[in-house]
């Protein structure tokens, strides 16, 4: 998906413009996951950092909490893959 | 004026005498209907900064009261209201100079959407690099300068700029400096600094309309009366006008294309005033023509 090697969450959260602790709780519910390439810490993918300012960007303009804005986005997501095969 | 109105209760469709309640649920429904994360019409994005701008007016009342007064100035009066630490404010900022006093605007989108160090930049649909915000800032010229055009130095944000702005200039315009606002995000592009002209006031010239000034021509009583060439001051040197014979104060004389650049080319006029001026101390020689002057001209004469 993304040619770049995989980056430290501190990456992640300087990319996407919000605090670390944000970042982590986005991890929380899994809006995005760590790399699987083994490495000594975890790394994640770049393009974590654009889904995390979409969903920051749908959080903080609809008035949505963090649950609200990865269920969104995931759902974003499903329309996407359906409208692709339709 | 560089910006349009916009009716912010039509862009949210509600009357004008919708409460807070009202304004706030047709703005969430709207949002949800135009984020452009959610909505992929190519207006969606323009439709949903104009909402967040309708609803950051018409939710708070005092902003809204000052909207439903003023319109599409509303504004404009904001920033004209002299305020007790504005000068403080942007000394301790740092972004004041000698002639030019720089000032960030209150950016709507920003607040809304900016939001200081977390706050994303631009809400892009695309999942790539972010545009950074643009920036707007106000540049206080003399009109010499303006007509002249030149360049400053401007202080913003802890770096310096050049700036170049081209001869005409007009009071409220805009010029646009191509990435010299916010720095983007993922690599994306930075936004656009804006500059608004801001004209201080001329201690001779006074705007008139658009491409107009006016400007006071004093004259004595007998060059009023018998008519004179006199010097009239222009906002580029001296020019000579003739005064006709029997011109009252108030009296406007045209001299065409003296007044402000146009931008579609030629210059307006400047309009000079007639203010007869009458010599505070009289020699006895003046004295003696002025009463004889009284003597041979009936009142009514002056009507």
């Amino acid at each position: 998906m993304n040619d770049e090697q995989p980056v430290e969450l501190t990456v992640v959260a300087q990319r996407a413009g919000v605090r670390i602790t944000v970042v982590r709780r986005y991890l929380e519910f899994g809006l995005f996951e760590p790399h699987p390439e083994p490495a000594e810490a975890p790394r994640y993918d770049p393009s974590s950092a654009a889904r995390i300012a979409r969903a920051e960007r749908l959080r903080r303009d609809l008035g949505l909490n963090f649950a609200g804005a990865v269920l969104v986005c995931e759902l974003l997501d499903r329309i996407r893959e359906l409208e692709a095969q339709a | 004026m560089a910006l349009a109105y916009t009716d912010y209760y039509e862009v949210l469709g509600v009357p004008r005498d919708a409460d807070q309640d009202a304004i706030r649920r047709a703005y969430r429904k709207l949002a949800r209907k135009y984020h452009p994360d959610l909505n992929s019409d190519s207006d969606a994005e323009d439709r949903f900064k104009a909402l967040g701008e309708a609803h950051e007016v018409l939710s708070d009342p005092d902003k809204r009261e000052r909207y439903d007064r003023l319109g599409a100035n509303w504004r404009q009066q904001e920033q004209d209201a002299p305020d007790a630490n504005f000068e403080e404010f942007f000394d301790r900022q740092g972004f004041g100079s000698d002639d030019a006093r720089v000032e960030f605007s209150d950016d709507l989108f920003e607040r809304l959407f900016g939001g200081g160090a977390g706050g994303g930049s631009g809400w892009r649909r695309s999942d790539g690099p972010l545009r950074g915000l643009d920036r707007e800032a106000l540049l206080e010229l003399s009109l010499e300068d303006a007509l002249e055009g030149g360049r400053r130095k401007l202080t913003l944000e802890h770096r310096e700029i050049d700036v170049n702005f081209p001869a005409g200039v007009r009071d409220g315009q805009l010029i646009r400096l191509a990435g010299q606002g916010a720095p983007g995000r993922d690599g994306g592009p930075p936004g656009d600094l804006y500059l608004r002209i801001a004209l201080k006031p001329h201690p001779h010239f006074r705007p008139r309309g658009n491409d107009d000034l006016d400007v006071d021509l004093p004259v004595a009583p007998w060059e009023a009366a018998l008519g004179a060439t006199v010097p009239v001051q222009t906002p580029t040197g001296t020019a000579q006008v003739r005064v006709p014979p029997g011109s009252s104060s108030g009296r406007r004389l045209r001299l065409r294309g003296r007044g402000l650049p146009r931008s579609q080319g030629g210059s307006g006029d400047l309009h000079a005033i007639v203010k007869i001026t009458v010599p505070k101390q009289l020699s006895d020689r003046e004295r003696e023509l002025y009463e004889q002057l009284a003597e041979s001209s009936p009142r009514e004469a002056t009507g």
